[in-house]
C-alpha cells in the first residue's frame, strides 16, 4: 500500500494484522475451483443448449412414426371351407329350471356352435397357436343389456375366450373402444364379466394407450388414432360382433365392427361411411371373424333399444373373410337388399376380399 | 465505467424501441424484431423444459447465460430494456436525500421472492418429469429388451437408459407442461404492454405510430400492471427486478459462477455506505457482495470516496455470499405450488374438451397444448399484424391462455396474402409459413390451405335470410377462390305481396379458411349474422370438421 492511509484506515489495516485481505492473489485452489467452475457451468448450458437446438424449428412436433397393425390372417388349406354357417335349435326358458341354468346352456351352445365351426375349418389348431397372444374384439359400443341385440353376446366371447384358451393360447384380450362409457358398456353388456369369468384380460381404452396408424386407405389417406395397445402384443385378432341393422350403413357385422378401434374424431366418419368401412377392410387382416346371429337386431339400429326390434336368429356364422361373413349376414340374417349395403362393393371392387360366393361355404346344424 | 453503461443503457433501450416501432408491415424488411424477446435466457431455458427442444434463434439465450457465468447480472443493467425503463423511472422519481437513499438500497427479504416466482414457474413447465420418471423404468427395460439396441453389455444398459428416458419423456411432455414464464419475463412482459396498451394510447395522442387506431381488448388491465410496476419504482427503487423478475432470478443463479465482481477492499473502506447511495441491485457492496442481486451497474465503484471498491477477477471467496438467500422450505413449497397449479388450471377446462369457439388461433399456429407449452404472451405477433384481428385473449383459451393471441374478427379479419405473425413469433408457437403454404398452392396443392376457423350464417339475422332486404357484402370479400360463400337464387314474396329475387348466402366449409373478412364486413355490426368459430381449424385433426379435409392433413406438415 504505497498510497497515505486515513486513521481509520489505518486502523483497519491493523486489525488484519498489517496484511490487506484484498491484496492478495487469488489462491491455486480458488483460481481452479472458480475456473472449472465456470468451465463446467457454461459447458452444460452452451452444451446442452446446443444439444436441443432445433434450427429447423419444428423438431418438437415432429409426430412419432405410425404404427402399423400386422397381417393376423392365417391361410387354410384348399380342402377346407372359409365361411361356416352353423345353426342350432332355439333355447328356451322354459325348459330350464332357473335363469342361471338357461345362461349356462347358452354358453355351452354358443361353445359349441364356434367349435364345430372350426372344427370344420380344419380344428381351433389351424388358427390358434400354443404361445398366442390373441385379442377380441366384441362390439360394445353401447351400456345396453345384450338381450337387446345392441351388442356382442357375452357368452359367445366367453365361449371364444375359453376355446383359446384351451387350444393353449398365452394370454386373450378383449378390448373395445365404446361410444358410451367403457366401464358402464363392458358392464352392463355383461361382456366384461363373462371375459374376466372365462380367463381373459379386460383392456377397457385410456388416452395413453392410442398411438397413430397408419392406415393408407381411401377414406383414411394417412393415419388414424388407434386403440393399439392390445395390438403390441398380439399374435391372433378375433373379431366378435353382433349383426344388426344400422341407421347409416344399413348393417353392422363384423367389418364395421372395427371401427370401434380407431379414436375421435371418429364421428366424422359418418360424412363418408361406405369409404371408411371399406377401408377396414384394408386396415384389419384377422385371424377369425364371428357374426353372432343368434339375436338379431332387425331395425332402429345400431342403438335397439326394445325387444320389439330383436329377433331370433339362431346362428353363428364363422369366417376368415369378413366381407364374406358380412355379405352372408346382410342378406340371409338381415333380409336387407344386397345392393343397399355399398361398402360391401367397394371391398370387393378394392380387391380387399371376396363376396361369400365365390368361396367355400358350409353350413351345418348342431 | 458508469458512462460507458450509460451508453450500453442508451442503446439498448433505443435499439428495443426501434424493433418496436419498426415490427410493422410498412418498416419490418428483414430486420430480426424479436431479437430481445429471443435473447433472454428465460425464454429459452423454459421451452427447453416444455418441448424439448430449443427454438431457432432462442440460442441467443444461451450467449446471455455465457455472458453472466462470467461477468454477473450484466443483462440487469446494461441490456435489459425493462431494467432499463426501471432505472430511468426511479432517477426521474427520486426526491430522496443521501440518507434516504442509503437505506432504500439495503438489502431486505422480499427480493428472495422472484426466486420463489421462478420455482413455481419453472415447476408449472416441468411436470412432464413426474409421469416421466414413473414411466421410465418400464421403458429403459423395454429398449433393454427390444431389438432397437445393437450395443452389449453396460454400453446396452447405457443406451437403454438413455433411449427410454428420451422416449418417456417425449411421450409424457403433451398435455403435462405449460409455459408462463411470459407472464413476468421482462421482455415479453414489455413488448406485450408496449403493444397493447402504450403505443396505441401514443397514437392516440399523436397519430405516429399507427395509419388506423388500434383497440385491443381488455388491454387496460396489461397497461396497468405495466405503469404499476413502472411506478413502484418510487417506492422501492427497482422494485421488480430486485423482487419479481423471474429472469433476474434465473441470472442470479447462473451468476454464482461469475469469475469476475465488485470487490471491496476491507482495509481502505470507513464503512461510510455511500457505495448504497446508487446501489441499483440492492447487493449489499458495502458488506459481503450478495453476488446474485449485483446488477454491475458500478454505481457504488464510482460513489465511493476512497477508491475501496473494484471490479475484480477472482476476488476473494470468504468477501462474497455466492448463492441466492433463498428459503429452501419456501422454495419447495414455491415449487409444489406450481406443480399443482397447473393442473388445476388446465383441468378446469378450456384446452381441451370445453376449448372455446372463440379460441381461433392465427395461421401458422401449433395444436393448442404445443401452443401453451411455447407461447409466452409477449404479443409480438399481435403488434405485427395489420388489420388489428390479433387479440390478446382474456380467460377463452383457459387460465393458461391469458393474453396469448386470439383473432376477434369484429376486430380485423386475417389478411390473406399475409404471414407476419408466424414470421416475428420467438417460439414457434406460431411456426414459420410461408404464403404457399397458407394458401395451399404449389408445392402444398394436396395439403390444402391453413384454416383457422370456419364461418356459419345466423339466418336470423342475415338481411337476405331474414329481412328481405338484398346484400351479400359477405361473398363479395370472401378472397379465396373459388368463393367459400356462394349464393342461391330465390323468389319471395314480401309482406307487401310483390315478388322480390334475392340472393341468399351459403358457406362451403371445404373453401372457408376462418379468415373471418365476412364477419368482419357484415352490416348487422353488434352480433354479426355470419361469424367465424373455431372448429374446422387444421392445426389439430381433433378439432377438424369434414372428414375430407381432416385426413391426409391433419399435422401432416412436418413432412413437407
Amino acid at each position: 500500500m504505497s498510497e497515505k492511509l486515513t486513521r481509520t484506515q489505518l486502523k483497519n489495516l491493523e486489525r488484519f494484522g498489517g496484511v490487506n485481505p484484498a491484496d492478495q492473489p487469488p489462491s491455486r485452489r480458488q483460481f481452479i475451483s472458480q475456473l472449472g467452475g465456470y468451465a463446467a457451468a457454461a459447458g452444460v448450458a452452451v452444451g446442452g443448449g446446443i444439444l436441443l437446438r432445433d434450427p429447423w424449428g419444428m423438431e418438437g412436433v415432429k409426430p412419432p412414426p405410425p404404427v402399423r397393425l400386422k397381417d393376423y390372417s392365417v391361410s387354410l388349406p384348399p380342402s377346407r371351407p372359409s365361411l361356416v354357417v352353423v345353426r342350432t335349435r332355439p333355447i328356451r326358458a322354459a325348459e330350464y329350471a332357473s335363469r342361471d341354468e338357461e345362461l349356462r346352456a347358452r354358453e355351452d351352445q354358443a361353445f359349441a356352435m364356434i367349435q364345430a365351426a372350426l372344427e370344420a375349418m380344419g380344428g381351433v389348431s389351424q388358427f390358434i397357436r400354443k404361445g398366442d397372444v390373441v385379442v377380441l374384439k366384441p362390439n360394445v359400443a353401447f351400456d345396453k343389456n345384450p338381450d337387446l341385440g345392441a351388442t356382442t353376446q357375452p357368452d359367445t366371447v366367453a365361449a371364444v375366450t375359453k376355446l383359446c384358451l384351451g387350444a393353449g393360447a398365452r394370454k386373450v384380450i378383449v378390448a373395445d373402444n365404446p361410444i358410451n362409457n367403457p366401464e358402464s358398456c363392458f358392464f352392463k353388456t355383461k361382456v366384461g364379466e363373462a371375459a374376466v369369468r372365462a380367463g381373459a384380460e379386460l383392456m377397457l381404452p385410456k388416452e395413453s394407450y392410442f398411438e397413430e396408424l397408419y392406415i393408407g386407405g381411401e377414406t383414411i389417406t394417412q393415419t388414424w388414432r388407434m386403440f393399439y395397445r392390445p395390438f403390441r402384443e398380439a399374435t391372433k385378432v378375433i373379431g366378435i360382433s353382433p349383426v344388426k341393422d344400422h341407421n347409416l350403413c344399413k348393417a353392422t357385422v363384423t367389418l364395421k365392427n372395427w371401427y370401434g378401434l380407431l379414436g375421435n374424431p371418429r364421428n366424422q366418419f359418418h360424412q363418408n361411411i361406405h369409404g371408411i368401412i371399406s377401408d377396414f377392410a384394408l386396415m384389419m387382416k384377422p385371424t377369425l371373424v364371428i357374426a353372432d346371429g343368434r339375436k338379431l337386431l332387425m331395425r332402429n339400429g345400431p342403438t335397439g333399444g326394445s325387444l320389439n326390434d330383436v329377433k331370433p336368429g339362431d346362428t353363428m356364422v364363422v369366417g376368415t373373410d369378413h366381407t364374406a361373413v358380412d355379405s352372408w349376414c346382410v342378406s340371409r340374417l338381415l333380409e336387407k337388399p344386397r345392393h343397399e349395403i355399398l361398402y360391401l362393393d367397394k371391398v370387393i371392387e378394392r380387391r380387399l376380399g371376396q363376396d361369400w360366393r365365390p368361396q367355400w361355404t358350409q353350413e351345418i346344424t348342431v | 465505467m458508469v458512462q460507458i453503461r450509460r451508453a450500453y443503457e442508451a442503446l439498448f433501450l433505443g435499439l428495443f424501441l426501434f424493433f418496436l416501432l419498426i415490427t410493422d408491415l410498412r418498416y419490418l424488411k428483414g430486420w430480426p424484431v424479436s431479437l430481445f424477446l429471443e435473447a433472454t435466457p428465460l425464454v429459452a431455458v423454459a421451452t427447453a423444459l416444455t418441448t424439448h427442444t430449443i427454438y431457432r434463434n432462442l440460442v441467443w439465450g444461451l450467449v446471455i447465460i455465457a455472458i453472466t457465468l462470467m461477468l454477473g447480472r450484466v443483462w440487469c443493467n446494461w441490456m435489459c430494456p425493462f431494467g432499463i425503463l426501471h432505472h430511468l423511472f426511479g432517477i426521474i422519481g427520486n426526491r430522496r436525500n443521501t440518507k434516504q437513499m442509503i437505506e432504500v438500497n439495503r438489502y431486505r427479504k422480499i427480493y428472495a421472492i422472484k426466486y420463489y416466482i421462478l420455482a413455481a414457474m419453472l415447476a408449472m413447465a416441468a411436470l412432464w418429469m413426474i409421469p416421466t420418471a414413473i414411466d421410465a423404468p418400464g421403458r429403459i427395460w423395454q429398449v433393454y429388451q427390444g431389438t432397437e439396441l445393437r450395443q452389449t453389455g453396460i454400453s446396452r444398459v447405457l443406451a437403454a437408459i438413455g433411449t427410454g428416458l428420451a422416449q418417456a419423456a417425449e411421450d409424457h411432455k403433451e398435455g403435462n407442461a405449460t409455459l408462463q414464464i411470459g407472464l413476468l419475463d421482462p421482455i415479453a412482459l414489455t413488448v406485450r404492454s408496449m403493444t397493447t396498451s402504450v403505443l396505441p394510447t401514443v397514437n392516440k395522442a399523436t397519430e405516429s405510430v399507427y395509419t388506423e387506431p388500434r383497440e385491443y381488448w381488455q388491454a387496460w388491465v396489461v397497461g396497468l400492471l405495466f405503469l404499476g410496476f413502472l411506478f413502484a419504482n418510487w417506492w422501492i427503487p427497482r422494485f421488480f427486478c430486485r423482487a419479481i423478475c423471474p429472469l433476474g432470478a434465473l441470472l442470479g443463479i447462473f451468476s454464482r459462477f461469475a469469475l469476475w465482481r465488485i470487490d471491496r477492499d476491507p482495509v481502505r473502506c470507513t464503512d461510510c455506505d455511500l457505495c448504497l447511495k446508487s446501489c441499483e441491485g440492492a447487493s449489499d457492496p458495502q458488506a459481503d457482495l450478495r453476488k446474485s442481486e449485483c446488477f454491475v451497474c458500478l454505481n457504488c465503484i464510482e460513489d465511493c470516496p476512497h477508491d475501496a471498491l473494484s471490479f475484480r477477477f477472482l476476488p476473494r471467496k470468504a468477501s462474497e455470499v455466492t448463492n441466492p438467500a433463498v428459503g429452501r422450505r419456501e422454495l419447495v413449497l414455491a415449487g409444489l405450488f406450481g406443480l399443482a397449479f397447473f393442473p388445476m388450471a388446465r383441468l378446469s377446462g378450456g384446452v381441451r374438451k370445453n376449448f372455446s369457439r372463440y379460441v381461433i388461433r392465427p395461421p401458422g399456429s401449433v395444436a393448442e397444448d404445443e401452443f401453451l407449452r411455447r407461447c409466452i404472451k409477449c404479443d409480438q405477433c399481435i403488434r405485427v399484424c395489420p388489420t388489428n384481428v390479433l387479440q390478446p385473449a382474456m380467460f377463452e383459451a383457459g387460465l393458461e391462455g391469458l393474453w396469448t393471441p386470439i383473432m376477434i374478427s369484429k376486430m380485423g379479419w386475417c389478411e390473406l396474402n399475409c404471414t407476419l405473425c408466424s414470421q416475428v413469433c420467438p417460439t414457434g408457437a406460431i411456426r414459420e409459413i410461408s404464403i404457399a403454404e397458407k394458401l395451399g398452392i404449389g408445392p402444398f396443392e394436396g395439403k390444402g390451405p391453413i384454416k383457422t376457423g370456419t364461418a356459419f350464417y345466423n339466418h336470423g339475422r342475415c338481411l337476405p335470410w331474414a329481412m328481405d332486404t338484398s346484400c351479400v357484402v359477405c361473398e363479395e370479400v370472401c378472397p379465396v377462390s373459388p368463393k367459400a360463400i356462394f349464393t342461391r337464387n330465390v323468389e319471395v314474396t314480401d309482406r307487401w305481396g310483390a315478388t322480390i329475387e334475392l340472393k341468399r348466402p351459403y358457406i362451403d366449409p371445404v373453401k372457408c379458411i376462418g379468415c373471418g373478412i365476412c364477419e368482419h364486413e357484415c352490416p348487422v355490426k353488434d352480433d354479426p349474422a355470419v361469424y367465424v368459430t373455431a372448429i374446422g381449424e387444421t392445426r389439430d385433426k381433433n378439432r377438424s370438421l369434414l372428414l375430407s379435409l381432416v385426413d391426409g392433413q391433419g399435422q401432416d406438415w412436418v413432412s413437407i
